[in-house]
């Protein structure tokens, strides 16, 4: 048994590996939002890059956008049987 | 003799025809010394003109070495390198062989100074590198490899009429800068050309279809030298094209939405490079020396994450036998190392910092925000969370992770996973030390990729990637299907052109070409037959009846004569004595 089979085997520890997630990804938001305003290194080129957590935002709207434009692109046009070319 | 500059990539394509010669051990270090000598000799390259040669009145020029050349002929022969030692298990010599001249033909046109030794280094890539995936050995790999060729083969054409056409309007093969002559025939050709190798949309559908096909070593070659060394040319002869600007960043995105559609592990990776080939194709168009050395730099860290991330799911597709990733689940039981390995690949692809993807990715995106392009760096932004979202996330989610398939495979053989460190070590170590990768850039290099605002922009986005891919986790299962691409329109769209050919030409074939034939051979030919068989009848026949019939004739009349019995003769024999005698007197 390894490593990671020890993490995500055990629910106890799934669970705190995802609070520590969570946890993660609010540091991550807030150091984008506070810290600017504590250093002032790099300029941003752009207007939107200044929105607070800029990068976090966009990260997941661009996710988002991703999925589910691909998955109504796919479905709707480019998606065919495995055997489409086969047959 | 002295020789002032051996060739690297003539002694790999020379060089690899020893192999099949070599046997055991002594193969296996041939192997790793053939791409090794051509590092060492790349690396002590200095800048200037060598391998002239005067051929029919032109001088082709086979080592141009300056420093765009350099970088890239170090990235491919380290490449080379890392791709022979993970196919150091491999017993098959035609898969080496032509490997090593794949390799050999893309440090040929790295080092070409013109255009018609670029062209012969172009179409040795092709056909070496159509090898390695018809060497797939399923009955799939074989119509995807004839497919690959035929594609080439095709582009092939265009740059050499480009060539040609260039070369009789301006009397120069010389291989430079080529705006001047931007907007002719003879450029947009050679553009066109370049784009296919490039895999640019609409023409770069043979990638996704091809590379997931080639053999599970072979494919690691392929990801690196095609695309990157069209990625060369175009820095060499079209930086600041402005139509690349946009086709960049089409790409990008383009290869991250077929990402999501698809089942195929390497065929997502595929999809993956064509993408990060549009960061370049991007920065080239942009054509700024930030915007070059952004597109030089992300080509060198690409081959070598892009090369793991495929050794990775190669070792997969080795050791479980199964190339979808709707069959695989819950490896990370038995192939750990595999795992960890491969993402240190992801991180590096997705520009994580302190992976080489951060350093050199940013170069590109930092380009367009300088230009004011907000589209194109929006664009690029959004690409970067598909990167994470697939190759990060997606891909090892459902290979390592997600519903156990019961599949218990065992780690790749060691020198698979000593690939894979070197590689994985070359990652981690361009992401710390960016400067050991910028200093071998063509130009000068400002640029600060540690900053405050682009660290916690990019830990943002990739963080609410994760975010975002956990909570659309369910739409995200990889279905059974296949996604229409360009290559509809040679694999199905033809198809009534077969058709046509089937039913129409055939028509005409048996209509027209048949009724010619009958006139121009059929006929003269019976006639002639016809006149022979009369002559034949009338005279020959004739002849030899009527030799026949008188001799009948005069047998029948010596019948009579002779009929057998002695009193006949006797009486015959005093018919003639009485006739003598009758003579006799009368004469008398």
């Amino acid at each position: 048994m390894n490593f990671l089979q020890r993490q995500l085997e055990d629910p106890v520890r799934l669970g705190r590996l995802r609070r520590w997630f969570y946890v993660g990804l609010a540091v991550v938001a807030l150091a984008e939002i506070v810290l600017p305003f504590i250093f002032h290194g790099g300029h941003p080129h752009f207007s939107f890059e200044s929105l607070p957590a800029w990068g976090s935002l966009y990260g997941l709207i661009s996710c988002a956008a991703i999925i589910v434009v691909s998955k109504l692109i796919g479905k709707v046009w480019l998606m065919r049987r495995e055997d489409y070319y086969d047959s | 003799m002295i020789l002032e500059w051996v060739h690297p990539g003539l002694l790999l394509i020379l060089g690899a025809w020893v192999l099949p010669l070599l046997k055991g051990r002594v193969k296996r270090v041939g192997m790793l010394v053939l791409p090794a000598a051509a590092l060492v000799i790349c690396w002590l390259s200095t800048p200037g003109t060598y391998g002239v040669v005067v051929f029919l009145g032109q001088e082709l020029v086979f080592g141009r070495v300056d420093s765009l050349s350099l970088v890239f002929s170090y990235v491919f022969s380290l490449m080379a390198f890392l791709g022979m030692v993970y196919a150091l298990h491999v017993e098959d010599d035609s898969q080496h062989v032509a490997a090593l001249t794949y390799a050999g033909g893309a440090l040929g046109v790295t080092f070409a100074g013109d255009l018609l030794t670029l062209y012969v280094f172009w179409e040795l890539l092709a056909i070496s590198s159509a090898l390695l995936v018809l060497r797939g050995g399923e009955r799939s790999a074989v119509a995807a490899g004839f497919r690959y060729l035929l594609v080439h083969v095709f582009g092939g054409l265009l740059l050499l009429a480009g060539i040609v056409l260039h070369w009789s309007q301006t009397g120069s093969l010389a291989f430079g800068d080529m705006g001047a002559f931007a907007g002719g025939p003879a450029w947009t050709l050679i553009l066109v050309a370049f784009l296919l190798n490039a895999a640019v949309p609409p023409l770069g559908a043979w990638l996704p279809d091809a590379y997931p096909e080639a053999t599970v070593t072979g494919a690691i070659f392929m990801t690196a030298l095609t695309t990157k060394s069209a990625v060369y040319v175009l820095i060499r002869g079209f930086a600041g094209t402005e139509i690349l600007v946009w086709l960049g960043a089409i790409m990008a995105v383009y290869g991250v939405v077929y990402a999501v559609l698809e089942n195929d592990a390497r065929r997502l990776l595929a999809y993956h490079i064509i993408s990060q080939v549009g960061y370049m194709v991007c920065g080239v168009g942009i054509g700024t020396a930030l915007a070059t050395n952004g597109a030089t730099a992300h080509a060198f860290a690409h081959i070598l994450y892009k090369a793991l991330l495929f050794m990775g799911a190669g070792a997969v597709l080795q050791m479980t036998g199964r190339r979808r990733l709707s069959e695989m689940g819950g490896l990370y039981k038995t192939m750990p190392v595999t795992l960890g390995l491969y993402m240190i690949g992801a991180f590096a692809i997705s520009a994580v910092p302190l992976f080489s993807g951060f350093v050199s990715k940013s170069m590109v995106v930092s380009a367009a925000g300088e230009e004011h392009r907000a589209v194109i760096f929006l664009m690029l932004t959004l690409a970067s969370a598909g990167t994470f979202l697939h190759t990060g996330l997606k891909l090892p989610y459902y290979m390592f992770f997600g519903k156990d398939s019961g599949l218990r495979a065992k780690e790749p053989p060691r020198n698979m996973l000593v690939a894979m460190s070197l590689a994985a070590a070359a990652c981690i170590l361009i992401g710390v030390f960016p400067r050991l990768l910028y200093q071998h850039l063509p130009d000068p290099v400002h640029y600060v990729p540690y900053t405050l605002q682009h660290v916690t922009s990019t830990l943002g986005l990739l963080a609410f990637t994760a975010l975002g891919f956990f909570l659309l986790l369910k739409h995200l299962d990889p279905e059974r299907t296949v996604s229409l691409d360009t290559d509809w329109f040679y694999r199905r769209g033809l198809a009534p052109l077969v058709n046509l050919v089937a039913r129409r030409l055939a028509r005409l074939e048996y209509g027209f070409v048949g009724e010619l034939y009958e006139f121009v051979i059929r006929r003269p030919v019976l006639g002639a037959a016809k006149l022979f068989r009369k002559f034949d009848s009338l005279v020959i026949d004739a002849a030899a009846v009527s030799v026949g019939r008188s001799t009948r004739t005069l047998s029948q009349r010596l019948k009579t004569v002779v009929s057998g019995h002695t009193q006949h003769y006797g009486l015959i024999m005093a018919a003639g004595l009485l006739a003598l005698l009758a003579l006799a007197m009368l004469a008398l």
